[in-house]
């Protein structure tokens, strides 16, 4: 089909209004933390900043400034120990929903056995599950366990959620690929366990990478377990210690915009570094 | 003894049991029990700050909650929310993935950047607005003062109804990349054979635009439509950053934090969990049925 001239300046414009929609905002915190304070508080601001300054960048994370609100801790330690617990629980989940996941989609997909039905409903049912009707009774739940405020209850929780999805997908992967790769290993000599690692594992790799990166992000991102679930620096991650910054009448809008620009670039990186395994994950999880 | 072990596995029930056994325990002492747990609480008279007050309340704390006027504010609050966020997020989320499907330099790389909003957690992309918000300084004040809109800063936050728009903007904005990449994943897959069909028949622009892209759109549509009204309802991190316990945007995820975790009404807040949450569950029951439908896309 040909285009004419018209057309091409139309899609030039949206184009252009599409990239500065998506990335607008999170260029300007960008420039926001490389202000120096006299610049972030002017009137009217400074798009491009006269003096660029990585201040605000080492009072959240080296100098640990205190600040007001802060309740005697330090705009660092808050930020430090909330990225390590972050790291912490995001990574352990992803490591435990990556290998929980697959067993389990291949369970589903590749075995025959009693209960089938009742078991993947009784899993997948989880996911219809609301949010705060389960968070007050593990509330309580985890005062008695001793769960409160650790790192080990956010990581119960965040596998226990993330798993029903997980499976879910990862049973589609495995119907995708044919039987007879199984059959033809069985044949070899190979055990159920054998071919599920040395076969099928192989060829569904590309939605376990999927599966695992939406796993990483939506703990990364979450926010209002840990903010019912813990509250002291021990286990909160970040996304809770950043709240902190924000007090009820005084914002450091500084150490804020820091520690909002380090806050998004590991889901950020990870988004662009694995956004193909991302966008296929995310289509194939929408319809089934 | 491992041989044992390993041909007792190699057997479809055994090697099944032995994985699910242990996830469902897992499940139902970390997700059914603990809403139970709290389905209990909601017959309860029960405080957590006044402990040796707990008794039984019958379905007392239902019909507080159903009479109580700022819980029937915020569900019409969340109503609009609801309903606007999910026409604009469908509308943008069209328009991207159709300037996407287009073939021009540069491509692969806006897609990158479209998802960049996903990207970031919802509590920061909260603090990310609330700072462009701002009163004093925000961007939007200046973007707006530099080009003559407004003669003065404006505290947008503290006007209720733009507060709430505002609140909506920004649940639009994050999560408008997630429904384009569904849309833009079934423009890819229509075949171009179709569009030639149908230019053959005679159809102009307009009419393949409405018989072959807008008819392939049909079931990712009603998906997106389900997803976005879940998701829409469901906002809490972006809010709480926003604007708080502000009235302005208190939809009854928020007032349900408030009163339960706040003001320490477990039995209450029990109670509006469970009427918020059927509602929540017999949408995401919609949407399970619908992307198990195996029929055309």
């Amino acid at each position: 089909m040909k285009k004419n001239t018209g057309f091409r300046i139309f899609l030039f414009i949206l184009v252009f209004l599409i990239l500065f929609w998506s990335i607008a905002p999170p260029i300007w915190i960008v420039i926001s933390s490389i202000s120096t304070r006299a610049e972030l508080y002017s009137k009217p601001p400074h798009w491009i900043p006269h003096n660029p300054t990585l201040q605000a960048y080492v009072n959240v994370l080296v100098k640990g400034e205190g600040f007001r609100g802060g309740g005697g801790v330090s705009a660092a330690r808050l930020f430090r120990k909330g990225i390590l617990n972050s790291i912490i629980i995001s990574v352990t989940t992803t490591i435990l929903v990556m290998s929980f996941a697959p067993l389990l989609g291949y369970a589903f997909s590749r075995l025959r056995f009693k209960g089938h039905e009742f078991f993947f409903y009784l899993i997948i049912a989880i996911i219809a599950l609301p949010g705060w009707p389960v968070l007050i009774g593990l509330f309580s739940e985890f005062s008695t366990l001793g769960l409160l405020d650790t790192k080990i209850g956010l990581i119960l929780l965040s596998f226990t959620f993330r798993l029903p999805f997980e499976t879910w997908f990862m049973k589609g992967y495995f119907e995708a690929i044919p039987y007879e790769v199984e059959d033809a290993a069985r044949i070899d000599g190979c055990t159920y366990v054998q071919a599920l690692f040395k076969v099928s594992l192989q060829m569904v790799m590309p939605g376990l990478i999927a599966v695992s990166i939406i796993s990483f992000l939506s703990t990364w991102n979450m926010f209002a377990a840990p903010l019912v679930l813990t509250y002291t620096l021990k286990s909160k991650p970040l996304t809770v210690t950043m709240t902190e910054f924000i007090g009820q009448y005084f914002v450091n809008w500084d150490l804020m915009s820091a520690a909002t620009v380090i806050a998004i670039i590991p889901p950020v990186a990870i988004v662009i570094f694995f956004q193909k395994y991302i966008i296929r994950g995310l289509s194939a999880g929408a319809i089934k | 003894m491992k041989k044992s072990l390993s041909s007792w596995l190699d057997n479809k029930e055994h090697l099944a049991f032995t994985i699910i056994i242990p996830t469902v325990l897992l499940l139902i002492a970390f997700a059914y029990y603990p809403a139970i747990q709290s389905l209990r609480f909601s017959f309860l008279k029960y405080n957590i700050k006044r402990l040796s007050h707990v008794r039984f309340y019958g379905l007392k704390n239902y019909l507080h909650v159903l009479q109580d006027p700022v819980f029937l504010s915020s569900v019409l609050r969340v109503t609009y929310f609801m309903i606007v966020a999910t026409t604009t997020v469908l509308l943008i989320a069209l328009g991207i993935a159709l300037v996407l499907n287009q073939k021009f330099p540069g491509r692969s790389v806006l897609r990158a950047m479209i998802i960049i909003p996903w990207a970031i957690p919802p509590v920061v992309n909260g603090q990310l607005w609330k700072w462009i918000f701002n009163g004093d300084y925000g961007a939007l004040n200046g973007l707006l003062f530099q080009l003559g809109i407004i003669h003065q800063y404006q505290f947008w936050l503290k006007q209720p109804f733009i507060a709430l728009n505002f609140a909506i903007f920004i649940f639009v904005w994050r999560y408008t990349p997630f429904i384009s990449i569904l849309f833009l994943g079934v423009l890819q897959s229509i075949p171009e054979q179709l569009y030639e069909a149908a230019m053959v028949d005679g159809a102009g622009v307009l009419m393949r635009f409405y018989h072959v892209t807008l008819a392939s759109l049909r079931r990712i549509g009603g998906i997106a439509v389900i997803l976005t009204l879940i998701a829409s309802f469901s906002v809490f991190d972006g809010i709480y950053a926003l604007t708080g316990f502000d009235e302005a945007t208190k939809t009854p995820m928020i007032y349900n934090y408030e009163v339960t975790f706040d003001m320490g009404r477990f039995g209450k807040g029990s109670a509006m969990a469970y009427l918020v949450g059927i509602f929540l569950m017999a949408l995401t029951f919609v949407y399970i049925r619908m992307s198990f439908r195996k029929d055309a896309r």
